[in-house]
């Protein structure tokens, strides 16, 4: 199982590299010029373009440009911001580091119990009244935009009822109305597919056999059932989490939390390249991780997988 | 014995420590910024929101008052000599760094060559200094030293120039700690406070906030609150929620969506404006667009344009309509100007007696601007066309490019504006529309103006000077080249709770005035 992870862990290097190729060359179609922007009314200088053109390296060929940008993040130096000046990209982003997986971690943590239970009971009632009720309740859940959900909750209890900060971030209470409304999706997609998946294994011979050997109830829906639904929902959990990291762009926006989400929008707005690079190279980074950590998972969720990973 | 004198000792520290909290309530300010500053050190700091902060920290030769006087700061006087060449400042005795340090010539002089270090990346404050004797070897990379600048004594200071620069004392410098910087390099300036502003800058936490803290032996007027906070809010709604929530005492809007505060009733009495120290012009490149050169078609063009209308309809009522090219009110500006007043039939008139009856004959054209102002480009393509019978095309272009193409006079017809970088009409009729400056975007030129404008420059009474910038900006409105159209108002909303924050055109003074009721 080692060889196997360290495998994977390999096989990272290539797919950061194309990822790093393919934003250099898209950053290239994008209207605007970085130079331009920092000059803004006074663009048009030629001397105080040749000037930054030169100070940030801009005025080399292209092909130098991304031969030195690779050197570079070999070494761990990410380069400076452009928009940020005289400031580098680890110094602009290292406050967003921990803001996205806090979120993201903490959204993940509020959305699993009560997506696989909804889940759960509401296959367990399949087409009774609470079923159609708790579908009906997450499709509602799904349709809600979220900036809209955003915008009503804090005006309900930061404006009217003033039992939560507006906005912000630092302290834990500013978790809370963020939290609640990233996980307002996914607990209804999760709850949804649990349902599905749930459906299908309730069918199966061996949950016939656990209930016909006498066990009771609760023991052959949690044990045997679920257990074995888990394994596709944790691809699905993998998903959650890598659109939870990388998604929270209008949650951060409305909610005025420096997340990486708005610092990578922002960024592309000021042609600030070296922030958007590095930030694309850690979203990359992060859905491999997650997609490494749920395989593993596999593994140690359904036996057959180990069994089949070990080869002839 | 030992433990039990130990936690005496921690309960002591303790109680002090709580005592202490309760009995000295810090005294914030809590504002906001639509945006986190793009520098925090006053050598590179080059836009509005950095200069917003840094005001606070940094202070130079001169400042100005709530009514727009300029008020002498760091220097005391400055006298002229051998024709202009030269000026002499006299600077301000016992002011001190944050860091406690003296504040002499010397500093001036390391100041003024930190900015033109081609390495250090000098902002908005090195152009002010390129016709200073000296100023082109150091861009070179030839010198370190600014030959132009002399230490006279700890408290006064020469500087020579190639070409008179008569504005140089108002020119908006920051001055460092030369000593500190010496010791511990330029590196410690973007989380070092090295001014000698009345706060001293704490930290700067990326999309969160600033904090500046209050410089208790401020030689000026000590504030009389404890801290800023600069909360960065990029929703302008986010902010509002946030005010009414009471997070923020002060919430300054500078530019777009201010209907919810100048239309909602809940904001009439907590609600600040000031005209902005920035002017917005239609402008028409006759070097592009033939017909243009007809001074008929111009002012056929000038004489449709309702300004009234575009205030109500376009800017939400946030904005005044101009008719000149100095802000009203600013150092230099004409308080007789007489308004250009919407002539529909005189404009068809004028068309037709220049050859275009109905603007027939007229080659199509198009209207330049960013995706954020192409309300105001539809308002002139629709009148345009649906009142001189023109063709109008829209372009929109991304902001770096389109101000590019702008200043290399690449577009025949733009709506756009102006910020005062200084408080004299020069920023607006030198910098904006003498034939040789790069911000001349329609490319007017006109002999008679410019030989005005290089009098002025060399005019040191300034109210003689004005009168010549009056002279001047009579022939650039008479000409017709552009015209005048807005300028924005800026507007503001502060809790009653909080009493003397100034809004001027040049955006907030300094928080020093502030008072926080309890």
């Amino acid at each position: 199982m080692w060889q196997f992870a360290l495998k994977r862990t390999a096989g990272l290097v290539p797919v950061l590299l194309v990822a790093v190729l393919l934003t250099f060359i898209a950053i290239q179609f994008v209207p605007g010029d970085p130079v331009q922007i920092m000059l803004s009314d006074h663009s048009g200088n030629v001397e105080m373009e040749k000037r930054l053109r030169a100070a940030y390296g801009l005025d080399r060929p292209l092909y130098e440009q991304f031969w030195l940008y690779l050197k570079h993040i070999g070494r761990g130096d990410f380069g400076y911001s452009y928009r940020y000046t005289n400031h580098t990209v680890y110094e602009i982003i290292r406050p967003s580091l921990y803001t996205s997986p806090i979120l993201a971690v903490a959204a993940l943590l509020i959305t699993l119990p009560p997506g696989i239970f909804l889940g759960v009971f509401a296959a367990l009632r399949r087409n009774q009244w609470k079923d159609t009720g708790v579908i009906l309740g997450l499709v509602t859940g799904i349709s809600i935009p979220n900036f809209a959900l955003a915008a009503f909750l804090m005006y309900l209890f930061g404006v009217k009822l003033r039992l939560l900060p507006v906005a912000g971030w630092g302290k834990p209470v500013n978790l809370v109305l963020p939290i609640l409304v990233l996980a307002v999706a996914p607990v209804a997609y999760l709850a949804r597919l649990t349902r599905t998946y749930m459906l299908e294994v309730l069918q199966n011979d061996y949950v016939r056999t656990a209930r016909a050997k006498g066990l009771r109830h609760r023991l052959v829906i949690y044990r045997h059932a679920l257990r074995n639904a888990l394994v596709p929902l944790l691809t699905t959990v993998g998903l959650i989490f890598g659109g939870l990291l990388s998604g929270t762009f209008v949650v951060e926006k409305v909610f005025n939390i420096p997340g990486l989400g708005s610092l990578a929008i922002d960024s592309i707005f000021a042609r600030d390249y070296p922030v958007v690079m590095t930030i694309v190279l850690l979203f990359t980074a992060f859905y491999s991780v997650i997609n490494l950590v749920v395989d593993l998972l596999y593994a140690v969720i359904d036996p057959r997988i180990r069994l089949t990973s070990r080869g002839p | 014995m030992r433990s039990g004198k130990w936690l005496l000792v921690v309960l002591t520290a303790f109680l002090f420590l709580a005592g202490a909290s309760l009995s000295m309530a810090e005294k914030v300010l809590r504002t906001n910024l639509p945006a986190d500053p793009s520098q925090t050190d006053p050598i590179t700091v080059s836009e509005l929101y950095a200069g917003d902060v840094l005001d606070n920290v940094y202070e130079g030769f001169t400042d100005i008052d709530k009514d727009g006087r300029v008020t002498p700061t760091l220097a005391v006087s400055w006298e002229s000599t051998d024709g202009g060449k030269t000026l002499k400042f006299n600077l301000r005795k016992g002011v001190k760094f944050h860091s406690g340090n003296p504040f002499t010539a010397r500093d001036v002089k390391f100041t003024f060559e930190q900015l033109l270090i081609p390495d250090n990346k000098g902002g908005l404050a090195a152009p002010y200094l390129k016709s200073v004797t000296g100023a082109k070897d150091i861009l070179d990379g030839k010198t370190k030293e600014l030959s132009g600048v002399k230490i006279v004594d700890d408290l006064t200071v020469t500087v020579t120039f190639d070409t008179p620069s008569v504005q140089f004392p108002i020119f908006p410098f920051r001055f460092i700690d030369s000593a500190l910087i010496r010791s511990r390099g330029l590196g410690i300036l973007k989380d070092t406070s090295v001014g000698t502003g009345p706060f001293k800058f704490v930290h700067w936490k990326r999309g969160q906030e600033v904090r500046l803290e209050a410089n208790k032996n401020y030689w000026g007027q000590a504030p009389q609150i404890d801290a800023v906070v600069y909360k960065i809010v990029p929703e302008l709604d986010t902010a509002l929620n946030m005010f009414e929530a009471k997070e923020l005492d002060l919430v300054f809007i500078d530019r777009g969506a201010s209907r919810r505060v100048l239309r909602g009733s809940e904001y009439k009495d907590k609600l600040l404006t000031a005209p902005a120290a920035q002017v917005q012009f239609f402008g028409m490149n006759q070097n592009l667009y033939p017909p243009f050169k007809d001074i008929r078609v111009r002012e056929a063009m000038c004489s449709v344009i309702d300004r009234e209308a575009m205030v109500q309809g376009i800017f939400d009522g946030a904005a005044f309509p101009l008719y000149g090219f100095v802000v009203p009110g600013f150092p230099g500006s004409n308080p007789n100007i007489a308004p250009l007043k919407t002539d529909l039939a005189k404009a068809k008139k004028l068309l037709a007696d220049a050859g275009y009856p109905g603007g027939k004959g007229l080659p199509p054209i198009s209207i330049t601007g960013t995706s954020a102002n192409k309300e105001e480009l539809a308002y002139f393509a629709d009148l345009l066309q649906k009142q001189l019978g023109m063709t109008v095309e829209i372009k929109t272009m991304e902001r770096g490019n389109f101000i590019k193409a702008m200043n290399v006079g690449e577009l025949p017809m733009i709506h756009w504006g102006w910020s005062a970088d200084y408080a004299d009409a020069a920023t607006f009729l030198d910098d904006m529309w003498h034939s040789k400056s790069p911000y001349n975007r329609t490319k007017w030129a006109n002999a008679e103006y410019d030989a005005l404008i290089e009098k002025a420059r060399m005019t040191f009474d300034a109210k003689e000077r004005y009168r010549i910038y009056n002279q001047a900006e009579a022939i650039l409105l008479k000409d017709m080249g552009q015209c005048p159209t807005v300028m924005r108002k800026m507007v503001a909303v502060v809790s009653p709770k909080v009493k003397g924050v100034i809004l001027t055109p040049f955006r907030l003074q300094n928080f020093n005035t502030v008072k926080i009721d309890d």
